[in-house]
C-alpha cells in the first residue's frame, strides 16, 4: 500500500508538472499583447482575427496582412484559427476569445449558420464582429468584408478572355461541383456581362463542365473538352483547384497555342503553369489584402471611423474602399501574369 | 474505507484536474472567469453524454467508432422531418433519436450476432452513416429552428448573482449531462449491469460460463448507446442552431479519449463513468487553459495528445502494480 501510495504522488508530480509546462507559455503572450497596443495609454485595443483553418498558404497570406494592419494601426493582432476548418472548432475558440475580452473581432466562418450563435453572444457581450473571405448571417456581424463582388470578378475574367482570344471567342466553362453558390452566382453575372459587352462571344456548352473540386479529374475533363470541340478557343476554369488541373491537361496535350485558358487560382499553384507560358493570365483577390482590410475595419469600428450609413471608408494603403450597406468591398481583383506573379506568394 | 477513497483513481483524477484548474487561474489571466467557464461547458455537455455508455462499451473490451457519425445522422434526420416533411418538432425530435438507437441496433446486431469485432463493424458505420447524413441531406444544412429549441444548448437554466461581474448563468445542457453521469454511475456501480459488463470485459468466456448472456447484454448497451447519441444529437444541433451532415466530425475521438483518461481499461474488465466525467473534464480544462493562455491551436493538439500518453502510461502502470486491489478502490 505504501509503495503504491508513493508511486502514486510520484504520477500526481508528473501530471503537475504537464500542468506546469502548459502554464509555461503562458507568461509569454501577456507583455506581448501588452507591449504593442498599451503605448497610447488611453486606448489598447485587442483584434482577434481568425481564418477558416490555419496552415494553408491563402490564410497565411492573409496573416501576413492582418499583422501589418495591426503593426500600422498600434493595436494587437492575434491570429489564431482552428487546424481543420470544422465549424465547431471556431465556435469554441470563439467562446475563448470572448472570455479573453478581445475589442473586436474578425472571422472567417466555415459555416454561416452555426457559427451564428456564437458571434450573437459576443456582440451581446459588446463585442465587435467582422466577418471576411466567408460571410455570418447578417444578425450576428457588424460589418462583412467582402474580397471582391461577383460582377468585378466577372467582369475581370471575360476581359482576360476577350484580350487574349478576341470579343468573338468560343469558349466553355469549368466550374467545382454544378451546386457549388460562389461559383453559380459568378457564371451568371459572367453571362450577363458577355451580353452587355461581347455579344459576339459565345458559351459552346450552356451547362458548365463540373470538376468537383478534384484536380485529377479537371485535368481528365479538360483534356476530354480539347477533342470533343473541335472550334474551342477559350476556356475559364473557375475554381483554384480547376485551373491547376485544367492547365495541367492543356500542357500534356500541347494545346496551348490553341486554347487559350484562364480562371481562377493562388499564384503558387500557377506559378509553373505561368511561366512555361500554358496559362498566359488568371485572376484571383490578394489574400494579403483582405486580412490587412478586415483588421482596418475592426479598428475603425472600434474607433467610430466606420459608421452605419457610410459609403466609403479609408483603409490606410489601400486607400479609399466601397461600403455598401453593411458590407465593405475589398475591390477589383488582381490579375496576374508573366511578369508579377513573383511578387506574389500564396 | 476513507484513505481508499482518497487515494482511489478517480480521486487522483480529481486531485490532477483540481491542480490543472489552480495553476490556469493562478497564471493565467482571464481563466478565472465563472460567466466564461460556466459557457465553454456547454461544448462539453454532448461528448460527455456519450462518454457515459462509450465507458460501458470500452469495459466489455468493444469500442465504438461511429458515434459522431450517428449524432449528425441523427441531426439529419431531424432537419429533414421537422423542414421538408413538415413534421412538428417533437416528432420530428423523437424521430430522430429512434434514428439513433436502430443505427446503433444494427452495429450492435452485426458485431454481437455475427461476431465481428466492433473495431471493424464501427469503422465501418461510421463511414456508412456518415454517407447517409450527406446523402439525405445532399450537404444542405437545416437551420431554421425554434428558438425554444435552441434553449436545450443555448438556455439558461439559472442565474447565480456574482456581485459586480454580473450574474453568473447555469447552463440548462448541464443538467442532462448529469442525469446521464448519475444514471451511468448508478448502472455501473450499484447494480448487476456494471458488473456483468466488467465481467465480460476481463473475459468473455468465463462470462458465458458464469451463464452471463454476453451478446445480449452488449446488443443492449450499444442501443443505450444509440439512444444516448439520439439525444446528444438535438442537444448538438441546438448548440449550432445547425443540423448538417458534416456535424460532430471527430467526435468519437474526442469521446473516447475522455474515457481512456478517465481510467477505463481499453482491454475491457474496468470502466469508471466518474472517470470519464473527470477525463472530460481535464481534457476541457486543459483546451481552454492553453487557449486562454494564447497557445496556438496546433501547440494545444500537442499538449493534449500529451496528456492521452502520460494517462495511458500511468493506467497500464497502476492496472499492474495495483492488480491486488483493483477491484476494491472503486470509488
Amino acid at each position: 500500500m505504501n509503495k503504491r501510495n508513493i508511486s502514486r504522488l510520484i504520477v500526481v508530480g508528473m501530471l503537475l508538472a504537464l500542468g506546469g509546462v502548459a502554464c509555461g507559455p503562458a507568461k509569454q503572450p501577456a507583455p506581448d499583447a501588452s507591449s504593442g497596443a498599451k503605448a497610447p495609454a488611453q486606448e489598447s485595443l485587442k483584434i482577434g482575427v481568425m481564418p477558416k483553418l490555419i496552415g494553408i498558404p491563402f490564410f497565411k497570406a492573409t496573416e501576413v496582412g492582418a499583422k501589418k494592419a495591426g503593426k500600422e494601426l498600434g493595436v494587437a493582432v492575434d491570429f489564431d484559427g482552428p487546424v481543420t476548418n470544422d465549424v465547431t472548432l471556431q465556435a469554441q475558440m470563439l467562446e475563448t476569445w470572448i472570455a479573453k475580452k478581445y475589442d473586436a473581432i474578425a472571422i472567417a466562418p466555415n459555416a454561416p449558420d452555426a457559427i451564428s450563435p456564437v458571434l450573437e453572444k459576443a456582440r451581446k457581450r459588446g463585442i465587435k464582429v467582422i466577418t471576411w473571405d466567408a460571410d455570418a448571417l447578417p444578425d450576428a456581424r457588424d460589418y462583412f468584408v467582402n474580397q471582391c463582388t461577383a460582377p468585378s470578378v466577372a467582369k475581370a475574367m471575360m476581359d482576360v478572355m476577350a484580350e487574349g482570344v478576341g470579343p468573338d471567342a468560343k469558349y466553355l466553362i469549368l466550374t467545382g461541383s454544378l451546386t457549388a453558390a460562389n461559383q453559380n452566382i459568378w457564371m451568371d453575372e459572367m453571362e450577363k456581362y458577355r451580353q452587355a459587352k461581347y455579344p459576339n462571344m459565345t458559351n459552346l456548352s450552356e451547362t458548365p463542365k463540373a470538376s468537383e473540386e478534384d484536380q485529377a479529374l479537371a485535368t481528365q475533363v479538360t483534356t476530354d473538352c480539347l477533342k470533343a470541340y473541335s472550334d474551342l478557343d477559350g476556356m475559364f476554369a473557375i475554381t483554384s483547384v480547376a485551373l491547376p488541373g485544367a492547365a495541367e491537361g492543356l500542357r500534356k496535350a500541347g494545346a496551348a497555342e490553341r486554347v487559350f485558358l484562364t480562371g481562377l487560382a493562388t499564384p503558387n499553384a500557377m506559378r509553373d503553369y505561368v511561366k512555361d507560358g500554358t496559362v498566359k493570365r488568371f485572376v484571383l483577390w490578394n489574400p494579403v489584402d483582405l486580412g490587412y482590410l478586415a483588421v482596418h475595419a475592426a479598428v475603425g469600428l472600434l474607433r467610430g471611423e466606420l459608421e452605419p450609413g457610410a459609403t466609403a471608408f479609408s483603409a490606410g494603403r489601400l486607400g479609399e474602399v466601397e461600403v455598401a450597406g453593411d458590407q465593405i468591398v475589398l475591390g477589383d481583383p488582381i490579375i496576374f501574369d508573366k511578369d508579377n506573379i513573383d511578387q506574389f506568394d500564396f | 474505507m476513507i484513505r481508499r477513497i482518497l487515494t482511489s483513481r478517480e480521486s487522483i483524477l480529481f486531485y490532477v484536474f483540481l491542480a490543472m484548474f489552480a495553476a490556469f487561474s493562478a497564471f493565467t489571466d482571464g481563466f478565472l472567469d465563472w460567466f466564461s467557464l460556466f459557457e465553454r461547458t456547454r461544448y462539453w455537455v454532448v461528448p460527455g453524454m456519450i462518454a457515459v455508455p462509450m465507458t460501458f462499451i470500452i469495459a466489455t473490451a468493444g469500442i465504438d467508432l461511429s458515434v459522431g457519425s450517428i449524432v449528425a445522422l441523427c441531426g439529419i434526420v431531424l432537419g429533414l422531418l421537422y423542414q421538408d416533411a413538415q413534421w412538428p418538432l417533437w416528432a420530428a425530435a423523437c424521430a430522430a433519436v429512434v434514428a439513433g438507437v436502430l443505427a446503433r441496433a444494427f452495429n450492435g446486431g452485426v458485431s454481437s450476432y455475427l461476431n465481428i469485432p466492433p473495431l471493424v463493424v464501427t469503422l465501418a458505420t461510421m463511414a456508412l452513416f456518415r454517407g447517409l447524413a450527406m446523402g439525405l441531406s445532399k450537404a444542405r444544412s437545416f437551420s431554421d429552428l425554434p428558438e425554444g429549441f435552441r434553449w436545450l444548448s443555448q438556455g439558461d437554466a439559472f442565474s447565480i448573482p456574482a456581485g459586480e461581474a454580473g450574474p453568473v448563468f447555469f447552463p440548462a445542457p448541464l443538467f442532462a449531462l448529469i442525469v446521464t453521469v448519475v444514471a451511468g454511475w448508478l448502472l455501473m456501480r450499484r447494480s448487476w449491469v456494471g458488473r456483468f459488463t466488467e465481467c465480460i470485459g476481463e473475459n468473455e468466456v468465463a462470462a458465458r460460463f458464469a451463464a452471463i448472456d454476453a451478446r445480449r447484454l452488449k446488443l443492449a448497451l450499444y442501443t443505450a448507446c444509440g439512444l444516448v447519441c439520439g439525444v446528444g444529437a438535438l442537444f448538438n444541433t441546438a448548440l449550432y442552431a445547425t443540423a448538417k451532415a458534416d456535424a460532430a466530425t471527430g467526435m468519437e475521438l474526442d469521446v473516447i479519449a475522455c474515457v481512456v483518461i478517465g481510467g477505463t481499461r481499453i482491454s475491457g474488465g474496468q470502466g469508471s463513468v466518474i472517470g470519464s466525467l473527470l477525463g472530460l473534464l481535464i481534457i476541457g480544462i486543459l483546451k481552454y487553459g492553453l487557449e486562454m493562455a494564447g497557445v496556438r491551436s496546433h501547440n494545444v493538439v500537442i499538449f493534449v495528445g500529451g496528456l492521452l500518453i502520460v494517462t495511458a502510461v500511468f493506467n497500464e502502470w497502476m492496472a499492474s502494480t495495483g492488480g491486488r486491489s483493483r477491484r476494491g478502490e472503486r470509488a
